[in-house]
């Protein structure tokens, strides 16, 4: 049974699974319900050292750079709708080849065309990350934003985080309003 | 506090402290549009489904059987409705406030609109949108008040469906008879009417009828209606308790709505049938407990004896020329298998629809293998079994009285025994 965490909670992944190497970070959402424009949302991930910011454009994550040059982070595709169960979108990480002065992976879902469309987390139903070691299958830890999302079209789902020479999940549910492009700005990226 | 589309709140920190008893009112309106919005409340369960009619709160249903919830009205339209939610059954998870809308306009018409929260007299929080915000819908889901963690929370939605009302129905589990009519007002209403001004008491029984007969697509249906009472040894209880008085109330208002001179026909029946004088809205209060001298003088409560009691109902309405809806109420022990099919296999060409009811008893023999039953023009018989007569809400009854009706009425129009 994987341990539920709420809005700023923390667990070490070390020490909740020892075996943990490779993992699968999975988001999810339901499918939008009711009539209208589909709610299409992407997941990015931000590889930032101790400032907070990236080293550089390759260590922003996103559907137009789906693989980190040094291979530890790889996002393996969009979904457009939230159809299905399970996951609608995961990302690989290999905690091993995260490059040393890389101490932080934070896990961010938009949505696109939000404004245009004039759409929000606050209508996205059961939007919720997971983390599930890739080798046993084992789920470790997962977080439901739920209601902690609200009219923000941007969100800080979680973070994977070294601390003491181990790795930490935080539960971050932390809400943006500009999209994409202000998280990016925000993350030291260069547009 | 403006709120915006999509935001979610705890419901404290928009209504005052110190609520007297923790009502409020719900106000809405939408500018723009032509037609005329229907604002309604749907109270569903953790599933997101209707389980029960009654917590559908709009015109029609003016409030919920615990008045949690009740229409606000304005120039006799609704503008809103009054909420406590602390009464709330704790199987009512969410309040649901929606706007549909009938025709040809869609709501990206709205100029502009509001769901505003008023506690106390004052408005504390407003939730507007404009047409923009929507592209075809013809329903909306304008806000949404739900339990999470003990608390109630509140989330502007602004959200909908194309396809209106019968959408927003499937959207909490309901059914539609294929299309909802139009305009069904002048129907219901007029049973309501009927019964107010005649017999007041009855009035919450005809609203109930009036929905189910508006789900079913028959307000426009006029039928003779009957009802044969088992009045069996083994049926005293019920007559002495007041059950039998019940039915004969529960039944009334279809009557009422389906036959033209507004009478239901009732036959009692046990060894030998018994034809009563009819019961209508002026002699039903003591029915049971009055006619022709009282139950106990009726020289019933010996066996029961089906086939004569169906033999006689079918001679009685042998040249009607319009449809019948007879219900047939049994406490089972039913054994004349074979006569009680014969008769029903026969009378399958006539007007007639059987719905038998049994309450409390069992061994309902043939009764039970009606709807299978062989070898006649069109299915003419429903049955089903309760085991009091509370076993279902008042409004279930109704659904389940009227469940096949409409499925006979097509089959025997297309057959050509109604025209």
């Amino acid at each position: 049974m994987a341990i539920s965490l709420s809005k700023g909670g923390n667990i070490s992944l070390s020490k909740t699974d020892p075996q943990l190497k490779n993992m699968l970070v999975g988001l999810s959402w339901d499918a939008r319900s009711t009539d209208g424009l589909d709610f299409d949302l992407d997941a990015s991930v931000f590889m930032v050292k101790d400032d907070n910011k990236v080293r550089g454009d390759h260590d922003f994550i996103f559907y137009n750079q789906l693989k980190s040059t040094c291979g530890s982070v790889e996002h393996t595709g969009d979904n457009r709708t939230g159809e299905g169960d399970g996951d609608d979108e995961v990302i690989k990480v290999v905690l091993d080849k995260v490059p040393q002065d890389i101490t932080k992976i934070v896990v961010a879902v938009t949505i696109h065309d939000a404004d245009a469309r004039r759409q929000n987390f606050g209508q996205v139903h059961n939007a919720a990350i997971r983390l599930v070691n890739q080798d046993t299958n084992n789920e470790v830890t997962r977080y439901d934003l739920s209601e902690d999302a609200s009219i923000e079209t941007a969100m800080i789902f979680g973070e994977i985080y070294r601390h003491n020479n181990e790795w930490k999940f935080r539960a971050v549910g932390q809400g943006y309003s500009g999209g994409l492009k202000a998280l990016a700005i925000q993350h030291g990226i260069q547009l | 506090m403006q709120i915006r589309k999509g935001q979610r709140l705890p419901l404290a920190q928009l209504l005052p402290e110190n609520l007297p008893d923790g009502s409020f009112q719900i106000q809405v309106g939408m500018t723009g549009l032509t037609t005329e919005v229907d604002f309604s409340c749907f109270g569903v369960d953790g599933d997101q489904k209707l389980a029960d009619d009654r917590y559908m709160t709009f015109f029609n249903q003016p409030k919920t059987p615990c008045g949690s919830v009740s229409i606000s009205l304005m120039n006799n339209r609704i503008n809103g409705f009054y909420c406590t939610l602390s009464s709330l059954p704790a199987s009512i998870d969410r309040l649901v406030i929606t706007a549909t809308i009938d025709g040809s306009e869609t709501m990206s018409r709205v100029q502009s609109g509001f769901l505003r929260l008023v506690a106390a007299d004052r408005p504390v929080a407003e939730f507007a949108f404009e047409g923009k915000d929507f592209h075809n819908e013809k329903a909306l889901i304008l806000g949404e008040f739900y339990r999470k963690d003990g608390a109630w929370r509140f989330c502007a939605t602004g959200q909908g469906f194309d396809g209106g009302l019968p959408a927003l129905v499937r959207h909490f589990g309901g059914e539609v008879a294929d299309e909802l009519p139009t305009d069904v007002a002048p129907a219901r209403l007029s049973l309501e009417k009927k019964v107010a001004e005649a017999a007041p008491q009855l009035v919450d029984l005809a609203k109930k009828a009036s929905i189910s007969l508006e789900k079913k697509r028959l307000t426009d249906v006029v039928a003779r209606v009957g009802l044969v009472l088992d009045a069996s040894g083994s049926m005293t209880g019920q007559y002495r308790r007041g059950r039998v008085q019940e039915v004969v109330n529960r039944i009334l208002p279809l009557a009422v709505h389906f036959d033209d001179d507004g009478e239901l026909d009732v036959w009692a029946f046990s060894a030998k049938p018994l034809a009563l004088p009819a019961a209508t809205l002026s002699n039903y209060a003591d029915y049971i407990d009055t006619v022709n001298g009282g139950w106990r003088k009726w020289r019933m409560l010996s066996y029961n004896n089906e086939p004569e009691v169906i033999k006689e109902v079918l001679a009685h309405y042998k040249d009607t020329a319009m449809p019948v809806f007879i219900i047939f109420i049994s406490d089972g022990g039913v054994d004349q298998n074979a006569k009680i099919k014969k008769l029903l296999t026969e009378a399958s060409a006539q007007l007639i629809f059987w719905q038998f009811v049994g309450i409390g008893g069992r061994n309902y023999g043939i009764l039970e293998k009606l709807d299978t039953m062989s070898g006649r023009t069109v299915d003419n018989c429903g049955f089903f079994a309760l085991d009091d007569l509370d076993s279902l809400s008042e409004q279930e009854l109704y659904d389940r009285l009227l469940q096949e009706l409409p499925s006979w009425f097509a089959e025997a129009k297309s057959k050509g025994i109604i025209n």
